[in-house]
């Protein structure tokens, strides 16, 4: 009945169709599992997976005390999608309020209610909601605040989603803006923000993966950070925001009054050489950067370079000392015009009959003819030495962006360079480098790194940007400590004494009008000063305030009561108790 | 008799001749029985299979419904963040001295700086406080001089309100009230120094 033969050959044919089959499969699970392993994984994953950015806030800026300068804060962008919002009918969409009753909200109405939150016209609105209507994003409304964003979730209008987009703050508006600087779209300007120079604000976006279920819930254990976010530093200043604003406002007020262009005032701690407040005015908003003048971005504290005129004096006269060249009693017959054996004139700020002048009474008076006569006596090179030693022709250690560095001549100087630069005129300092040289002065003749920014503290807490505290021996300890002595004498019997006196304290300082070069010649035009220490048997505290071209008051005078007004400050502030002993002073006359 | 009709056969077969029992039987020995598997053990192992199916099955709803969790309390903590950022945003600029100034200025309080006094140990006034002038004082309210866009009309009501609160407070705790004018100085300069520490009574 079965031919064996025939059913042989079935079974083999069944044998191979079977091991064909097998084949087959082996083949592509070879493929599946080892050739397109990687792509398909991928794409898998691609199907489940989602990859969410995530934010890292830059760095804050803060005071000495912790008051926040700079800081980033959320904001949302309002988006729409305008493809969702033409499938609303006519009689609008549906929306059920919490207490279940239902109402028609139509587009127009939906646009007015989100302008009467965004303070924005509901016209512009309505086109941005109904423009392009094939598309499935159109921008709204920018940088909304948290509170407002809810409000706009609780209308529950369909289409709309928030996209954060973090934005800068500056709490406490102009106080620090020359010094913070500010983020705008096209990135950080001016101060801190773009002179971050150890890159401590930045901040590093990461990203973060994980797999959703089919309504969103992510699924435990399946996030995968593929880049881990990093938050940037606290950059913290030395700056006391208070002092700052205090500074700001006395300038302010005065430098109105006299109608200066600009003007600068600098707290300066001693001990430390920390800057406890450097104040620019006019003032910028860095919340505002539209409001300011751009040209006032930055801190001309720093960056503006100016003759700085007679506050020089004080260290023509440390010079003469430390050398050993001359005493505070050293003699000088001061005319009121004085015409140089080199043929250089020299004449004092206003006319007065032949007077017999010790140095620290060439202080006292402010004699240009006087500390002409006798600073002469010190060789040139060993003057420029020594104010290259006192931080002049070099940016200070703060390295402020923009920092000028000031400019002094070559040697040999020319006739009329070889005096005047003895009271501050024919070379250019900035107003810091003015306090550095007080500093120094009252710090016993060492010169300390000034400091700017006191630390950097990471998001993981390693603190970096330590400044260095390594000085520089400028001159000795008793030339120092003279010096700052003579300087008693301008303000307790100088011109400006009545201005600058402070009951209770031993104050030392001098005043500075530098005339203002243009196109190779001075003009009208001034920069006064007032630099001093206090208190000066103890010097704690530097201050130094300057005007930039005032119109009415073209004198130091301008300056002083400033000068008296933050120092009294800075002295109730910081506590410092009044000086046990009355002020004394070298001799002024012969 | 026969006919041709069908008919239902009974469900069994009439049982074989039973005349003739089997006498003969194989009995397995107890070494075989004793190897032979047991349904006991069958069962156990399908039960214990099927416990750990629902086993994991229950884990794995319970982990999910954590998963729920998790997002809703990530949610609630992303929110209250975000609230927290909020408010210590409004916080910075109440804090800012042109608000603080401006607050303090309205409520009637006046600036005296560099007027302090001091007294020392043995009871004398080595430094004595003076009144304040225009001179002591930087104006506290000139928004001008120091501008800050931040301090809206909506943030200086919320500051006036607090201010307001807080003195009212004060007055009712018996701080001096109406004590806004300038100039009242406590002590008197000048006053002779005594030679011992003033310190209480006690027993």
């Amino acid at each position: 009945m079965t031919n064996p033969r025939r059913s042989r050959r079935r079974l083999a044919l069944a044998m191979v169709m079977v091991f064909a089959v097998v084949g087959i499969f082996a083949v592509r699970l070879v493929d599946i599992q080892l050739v397109r392993a990687d792509q398909l994984t991928a794409d898998s994953l691609g199907k489940r997976a989602v990859k969410t950015p995530t934010y890292a806030a830059r760095g804050a800026i803060v005071d000495t005390n912790g008051v926040v300068l700079a800081d980033s804060v959320n904001r949302f962008d309002l988006t729409v999608s305008p493809a969702n919002i033409a499938l609303i009918d006519a009689a609008g969409f549906l929306r059920v309020a919490k207490d279940g009753t239902k109402s028609r909200v139509t587009v127009m109405q939906a646009a007015t209610e989100i302008a009467n939150l965004t303070k924005q016209d509901p016209a512009t609105i309505y086109s941005s909601l109904t423009k392009n209507s094939t598309s499935n994003y159109a921008l709204v409304s920018k940088s909304v605040d948290l509170a407002t964003k809810r409000a706009i979730e609780k209308l529950k209008i369909p289409g709309t989603i928030f996209q954060l987009h973090p934005r800068r703050t500056y709490p406490n508006g102009a106080v620090a803006g020359n010094l913070t600087g500010y983020m705008s779209t096209d990135g950080p300007g001016g101060g801190l923000e773009l002179g971050d120079n150890t890159s401590c604000l930045r901040s590093t976006s990461g990203s973060t993966t994980y797999e959703q279920g089919a309504d969103g819930v992510q699924i435990p254990g399946s996030e995968v950070i593929k880049k881990a976010s990093k938050p940037g530093g606290t950059l913290k200043l030395s700056i006391d925001s208070d002092l700052q604003w205090f500074a700001l406002q006395a300038i302010a007020e005065q430098g109105t009054a006299i109608g200066a262009q600009s003007g600068t005032a600098i707290v300066l701690r001693i001990k430390d050489f920390h800057l406890m407040a450097v104040a620019d005015w006019p003032p910028v908003d860095p919340n505002n950067v539209d409001g300011s003048d751009l040209a006032n971005y930055g801190s001309h504290a720093f960056t503006a370079q100016y003759e700085p005129g007679s506050v020089f004096k004080a260290m023509s006269a440390a010079m003469l000392i430390d050398t050993g060249i001359g005493s505070p009693a050293m003699q000088a017959v001061v005319p009121s015009h004085w015409v140089t054996p080199e043929g250089a004139t020299v004449n004092d700020a206003a006319p007065h009959p032949e007077q017999q002048l010790t140095l620290t009474g060439v202080l006292q008076n402010s004699s240009n003819v006087g500390i002409s006569k006798l600073g002469s006596q010190v060789p040139e090179k060993t003057r420029l030495d020594y104010m290259k030693k006192f931080g002049l022709g070099q940016a200070t250690a703060v390295g402020f962006p923009g920092e000028a560095t000031g400019l002094i001549n070559k040697l040999p100087w020319d006739n009329q360079t070889h005096y005047n630069v003895l009271y501050g005129q024919g070379v250019s300092a900035t107003a810091l480098q003015v306090a550095q040289i007080f500093a120094t002065l009252g710090n016993g003749g060492m010169r300390l790194p000034t400091t700017l920014v006191e630390s950097c503290t990471k998001a993981d807490g390693t603190v970096t940007a330590v400044p260095s505290t390594t000085g520089t021996r400028v001159v000795s300890e008793s030339t120092a400590k003279t010096v700052v002595n003579m300087l008693e004498s301008v303000v307790q019997a100088g011109e400006l004494s009545k201005a600058v006196k402070i009951p209770g304290y031993r104050v030392a300082g001098k005043s500075g009008t530098a005339e203002v070069a243009s196109n190779g010649r001075y003009t009208g035009d001034r920069v006064v000063s007032f630099a001093g220490i206090a208190p000066a048997e103890d010097p704690q505290y530097v201050v130094v305030v300057t005007y930039t071209k005032p119109a009415t008051m073209k004198s130091s005078a301008a300056a002083a009561p400033t000068f008296k007004k933050i120092m009294s400050q800075v002295l109730t502030k910081y506590r410092v108790p009044p000086s046990t002993s009355p002020s004394t002073y070298p001799a002024t006359t012969w | 008799m026969s006919n041709t009709l069908a008919i239902d056969l009974p469900d069994f077969l009439p049982a074989e001749n039973d005349s003739h029992p089997r006498h003969i039987e194989i009995v397995s020995t107890r070494s075989q029985k004793r190897a032979r598997p047991r349904v006991i053990y069958a069962l156990v192992a399908v039960a214990g299979l099927f416990v750990i199916l629902m086993g994991q099955l229950l884990l794995s709803i319970w982990l999910s419904d954590g998963a729920y969790q998790i997002s809703g309390l990530q949610q609630t903590q992303r929110d209250l963040s975000r609230d927290q950022q909020a408010l210590g945003e409004s916080l910075n600029v109440l804090q800012s001295p042109q608000n603080l100034a401006g607050q303090a200025s309205a409520l009637g309080m006046v600036m005296n700086t560099g007027s302090q006094g001091f007294l020392s140990l043995s009871g004398g006034v080595t430094r004595a406080p003076t009144a304040a002038t225009a001179d002591t004082a930087v104006a506290a309210d000139a928004a001008s001089y120091t501008p800050n866009a931040l301090i809206t009309p909506d943030i200086s009501a919320l500051g006036a309100a607090a201010a307001a609160a807080t003195a009212a407070a004060a007055v009712g705790t018996g701080a001096p009230a109406g004590s806004t004018g300038a100039g009242s100085v406590a002590s008197t300069p000048g006053t002779p120094a005594q030679t011992v520490l003033p310190s209480p009574i006690t027993h």
